[in-house]
């Protein structure tokens, strides 16, 4: 087994404005996959098509080399899925929600089950409906990682959970991919996921832009840069240098931004007294926009860009 | 124990309703079954009928004989109450068998488990056989009991025809309610619909009976085949439990091909 999901042309439309298109994502096995894009960029669709609680109106979905209609039940064994706001039955216990829910699987491990309730400092006892938003979450985490998933399907899992109990999210992801799994997580916040994943794939309007691997969005990160030369330096002497862009000289001190190696800019200002250089690195998520976050226009180039 | 399957969860959900469903059909069957001598002394029921003239026919009184339990039952419970609270109670529980976890967002998770929509449709539905069943069997055991006690005559077995009748009408509701929630994702739609075509159900049998001309459209009715034949006196006609029986079919099978085709809870 090496693909965890497979789209091809896979299209949802319910109307003009939402829905996605043509989306063709392949996530290999053994990793932790970020899926991105704003709220209504078609996150959540493609997760429910993955799931078969929408069907597409035109592609196909296949998940751990299976249909995700056709064969739905055995996918349904290896795979699990917590929602972005989880529902539950008020009615019950969490231990007797699990209880329930374990049971529909066939079996749990239930001393896996017990550890996973401790690390994510759950109560079991506690009726659902007294839970706060943030311990729904947990009994629906513990709900998905009990029955040890191959494919773990998180839509925006994080919203609600203390920063503790978040840390402890992120190491059972982690071992979850030490075994081999594969954990998809959805997020419209790079931040929250960009030290977790291995990949992400950015989805905006229903179309996914690009898929790219965490350390090829680091090589190309986008660093603001501060030089302070000892008297006035010529603004010619620095330009048009590979990778230098939003040049200013300004009283002796340059500043820009430059994406990728600093080795041209570093070269050109040796030629002057260099009393100070400050560098400041950006976030992924300013990389992130400034790939995909700007206008339509950007974004249609960086599509094509993905698609060439 | 009751978490061990769907069925066994959906059971879980309808332990209380059907105790009150239960309690509340079987105490006033019983109650009546008790006290007949009582009534019967104290009130000529056929001359208040024969006072109402057509207006008893309208009221589903037509074939009652009110000078006896069965009679008297029949028309006080079994023509129109008994309907009523079984239909509420089939019709109010399998509307929301998806549209209620549809609403409450709890089907994304349950079906993210081994089951399949067609199962989780069937297992909620046998879960409700269970409960009109359970009903039943409790107005049987309190009415024999009553009529017991008060030395009235009531043939235990035409009694569990009648039963049998109610638990296949209820049903057949329940199956209809069940078909139009599955269909629009809509409870409130769903209750409404079945219970206003019991209601209009119940009306043209009642009326066939004096306007001319309704005869045509009796079989539509539901009721027809209810109490149409008197399974009070008769027993059980095999032919009607079979049409109510099939009607239920039809709509559960309706249920499940819609629920299987449909985007859920968009």
């Amino acid at each position: 087994m090496t693909t965890a999901i497979e789209t091809r042309k896979l299209t949802k439309w319910y109307g003009r404005s939402r829905g996605i298109r043509d989306v063709d994502l392949v996530v290999e096995a053994g990793q932790i996959f970020g899926f991105l894009g704003p709220n209504g960029a078609g996150k959540s669709t493609t997760i429910r098509l993955l799931l078969d609680l929408i069907r597409p109106t035109s592609g196909s979905a296949r998940v751990l080399g299976l249909d995700v209609h056709r064969d739905r039940l055995a996918i349904d064994r290896r795979v699990s899925y917590v929602p972005g706001e989880v529902s539950l039955y008020d009615e019950l216990t969490g231990r007797q929600l699990l209880t329930y829910l374990g049971n529909l699987q066939g079996s749990v491990d239930a001393a896996y089950r017990d550890r996973l309730i401790e690390r994510l400092e759950l109560d079991p006892t506690k009726r659902i409906k007294s839970l706060s938003r943030g311990n729904k979450q947990k009994v629906g985490l513990v709900a998905a990682f009990m029955i040890r998933p191959d494919l773990l399907i998180l839509d925006e899992p994080t919203a609600g959970l203390d920063p503790f109990i978040q840390l402890e999210f992120e190491r059972l992801c982690e071992e979850t991919r030490e075994e081999g799994k594969t954990v998809f997580i959805s997020s419209h916040q790079l931040p929250e996921v960009e030290h977790l994943c291995d990949r992400v794939g950015i989805i905006r309007d229903g179309r996914l832009l690009a898929v790219e691997s965490i350390a090829d969005l680091k090589d190309r990160a986008l660093r603001r840069l501060e030089i302070d030369f000892g008297g006035p330096v010529p603004a010619e002497a620095f330009a048009n240098l590979p990778g230098v862009r939003d040049l200013t000289v300004d009283d002796g001190i340059l500043r820009c931004t430059v994406m990728g190696s600093l080795d041209a800019l570093v070269k050109a200002a040796a030629r002057f007294e260099v009393r100070n250089l400050r560098s400041i690195d950006t976030s992924l998520e300013e990389i992130f926009m400034a790939y995909y976050g700007a206008g339509d226009g950007a974004a249609e180039e960086v599509a094509g860009h993905a698609a060439a | 124990m009751l978490l061990r399957s769907v069925f066994a969860k959906q059971v879980r959900d309808l332990r209380w309703p059907t105790f009150w469903v239960s309690l509340g059909m079987g105490g006033m069957t019983g109650y009546f079954a008790l006290l007949f001598p009582t009534y019967s002394k104290l009130f000529d029921l056929n001359d208040m009928l024969a006072k109402m003239g057509p207006a008893a026919k309208l009221l589903g009184a037509s074939m009652g004989d009110a000078s006896t339990l069965v009679g008297f039952l029949h028309i006080e419970l079994f023509s129109m109450i008994l309907p009523a609270l079984m239909v509420a109670f089939t019709a109010g529980m399998a509307s929301g068998f998806t549209a209620g976890e549809e609403s409450r967002g709890t089907i994304d998770v349950l079906l993210s488990f081994p089951i399949s929509r067609r199962r989780l449709i069937l297992e909620k539905t046998l879960a409700l056989v269970l409960g009109c069943t359970a009903a039943a069997v409790v107005v049987w055991i309190l009415a024999m009991a009553g009529a017991a006690v008060s030395a009235s005559a009531l043939p235990a077995d035409h009694l569990a025809a009648a039963l049998v009748m109610l638990v296949l009408l209820g049903l057949a509701f329940g199956a209809l309610a069940l078909a139009i929630s599955v269909a629009t994702g809509n409870r409130g739609a769903a209750i409404g619909v079945a219970v206003a075509l019991m209601v209009a159900m119940y009306l043209v049998d009642g009326l066939a009976t004096v306007v001319d001309g309704l005869g045509v459209v009796r079989p539509l009715s539901l009721f027809r085949y209810y109490m149409g034949n008197d399974p009070l006196r008769n027993g059980l006609s095999l032919a009607d439990a079979a049409v109510l029986g099939a009607v239920a079919a039809v709509f559960l099978v309706a249920s499940v091909v819609l629920f299987e085709r449909r985007d859920l809870a968009v």
